[in-house]
């Protein structure tokens, strides 16, 4: 079964459509990076899966509930973490969870279970208004952690953090499935924290889910690359061109594109040997794994102009 | 609804709700002490009792209804807390129920403390100028009485400064309707139309003219709770966007 699953999701304000026919499937126990620019439709998205707002179409399923039906019972199934996070800088991280836990109707102990996932034990006394950016996303996920829900909502979990900041939530995300038995949904702009933590990944794009899929199958399904480094560019792209191969012209070296299921290491020695035979010396040349960026930008460029409604 | 109320009044106690609940009926109470040490004779009970009960009503009262309200809303405006609480699993009535009770209650509280620091204020007058001790009765039945009218009349007022807090995340509508509502309950006192102004409903309670009392209590009760029931019925249905 999946933990989400929505179908031709649409929700449109005034004139815009913000969100245009998007059929997510999540499976259980994945991290699922929900990627796109700022203003591509990930928060509309989000919020309709947490009913905050309605869709004008479509359904939603939150392990296995109808969410549009029954909006309390998917919610018990879902903590989130949202943009706005929703504290209060008065109180003490232990007294802001201690609000939702009676909320929520959980026991005391509840506290401790979801402070010890976060780390975050040793400074719960202080008040929230002293936390550092990093600590209020931790308490953040502590908060949706209450409860023990099936399906935790994490909305740019790394925005605003410092590099540090940025990995240590990194190492923690990779590791949430396991540690509180969930899956976990997480939205971001910054691919490259996505691609290094998630198991499967959709992009949206424009309103429009343009890619939805494993990021193994992603990657293995995309063409090798390989960084050619030499003094004559020119020369050199005559040659590639005259084995057959694709080139991208980058800013300091040529990217090749190879057709998929081709063998990297024998196209990078037959390519090596005519560029020497050919009399240009050759200073790199690496196989590339394609970045989830790389894909992105492919993706979002072939993607047609926005559809304004009428 | 247990749950929510008792977590309301959790986040009003670290508030300064307390401070408001004090400072107004203790205005009123200082006014008084020192207004009857201006005095050179004795007066009677209801002069200073029933003129407390009428400055709460004329004037403290629509006053702390704007700002108790605008600090109970602004309790989940400034932090942004709305997307968090409206996400839990419970009905969204009933955070919003949560925040009428409590205003309704810190209400509560502070007729009485009207009428128990109005007493206490007088009590002391006379410790320092014994000659100023009041002269009647002290019916403390007619005063709660009054104090109690008061505060069912203001239900309709409660409502309206509430549901305009929380609408906008900007304290500013609600200053401007409560204090325009006070100033023309102030500067149109007298006017016949005034008992179906709702920030004039609670001082009607002091009229002479039982249908002007009773108007303005209907109104301010019924239309009350009729206005609460639309506005948790229209807040639970609003996006916040």
């Amino acid at each position: 079964m999946l933990a989400i699953e929505t179908r031709d999701l649409r929700r449109r304000f005034g004139p815009t459509v913000a969100v245009d026919g998007v059929s997510l499937s999540v499976p259980r126990g994945c991290v699922y990076g929900f990627m796109g620019r700022n203003g591509a439709g990930k928060t509309t998205t989000l919020k309709m899966l947490l009913g905050l707002v309605r869709p004008d179409s479509g359904t939603i399923r939150i392990a296995g509930r109808d969410a549009l039906a029954d909006r309390l019972g998917a919610a018990r199934c879902m903590g989130a973490l949202l943009e706005a996070h929703g504290f209060y800088a008065h109180l003490s991280g232990r007294e802001n969870l201690d609000l939702t836990r009676s909320l929520l109707g959980l026991r005391p102990t509840e506290l401790d279970r979801v402070l010890e996932i976060v780390g975050l034990t040793p400074d719960a006394g202080r008040r929230v208004g002293g936390y550092s950016l990093g600590m209020r996303q931790r308490l953040g996920i502590a908060r949706a952690l209450l409860g023990s829900p099936e399906v935790l909502i994490l909305d740019e979990p790394t925005n605003g953090l410092d590099p540090d900041g940025i990995a240590d939530m990194r190492d923690f995300l990779r590791t949430l499935p396991d540690r509180a038995n969930a899956t976990v949904l997480l939205s971001s702009h910054l691919l490259g924290e996505v691609e290094q933590v998630a198991d499967r990944v959709g992009i949206i794009h424009q309103g429009q889910l343009v890619l939805q899929d494993d990021l193994a199958t992603l990657r293995a399904g995309q063409a090798p690359q390989l960084r050619l480094g030499c003094d004559d560019p020119d020369r050199a792209r005559s040659v590639i061109l005259g084995l057959g191969l694709g080139l991208t012209r980058g800013p300091d070296s040529d990217r090749i594109t190879l057709a998929p299921g081709a063998d990297v290491r024998e196209t990078a020695r037959a390519l090596n040997r005519a560029l020497v035979e050919a009399g240009i010396d050759v200073h790199e040349l690496s196989p590339q794994a394609r970045s989830l960026e790389a894909i992105y930008r492919d993706i979002t460029a072939l993607t047609p102009p926005h559809k304004e409604a009428a | 609804m247990h749950r929510v109320l008792i977590v309301e009044l959790r986040k009003l106690n670290r508030s300064l709700a307390a401070a408001l609940a004090i400072a107004a009926p203790g205005l009123i109470a200082v006014f008084t002490f020192f207004n009857m040490l201006r005095g050179k004779t004795a007066q009677p009970w209801d002069m200073w009792m029933v003129g407390a009960t009428g400055i709460w009503a004329f004037f403290m009262l629509p006053m702390s209804v704007t700002a108790l309200t605008a600090l109970v809303a602004h309790m989940e405006h400034g932090p942004r807390t709305w997307d968090h609480l409206r996400a839990l699993p419970l009905p969204r009535w009933t955070i919003y129920a949560a925040k009428a009770i409590s205003v309704f209650l810190v209400l509560a509280l502070m007729s009485i403390g009207v009428f128990v620091l109005t007493g206490a204020a007088v009590k002391l007058a006379v410790a320092l100028k014994p000659e100023l001790a009041p002269t009647g009765v002290f019916d403390a039945t007619v005063y709660l009485d009054m104090l109690g009218r008061m505060y069912l009349a203001a239900t309709l007022v409660v409502v309206i400064q509430l549901w305009i807090s929380l609408r906008w995340a900007s304290f500013v509508p609600g200053l401007v309707v409560g204090i325009g509502g006070t100033f023309f309950a102030v500067v149109a006192t007298a006017a016949k139309v005034g008992v179906f102004l709702p920030w004039q409903m609670p001082v009607n309670m002091l009229s002479t003219e039982g249908w002007r009392l009773h108007t303005a209590l209907s109104l301010g009760l019924g239309g009350g709770l009729l206005l609460l029931a639309l506005m948790l019925w229209r807040l639970s249905r609003r996006e916040v966007l």
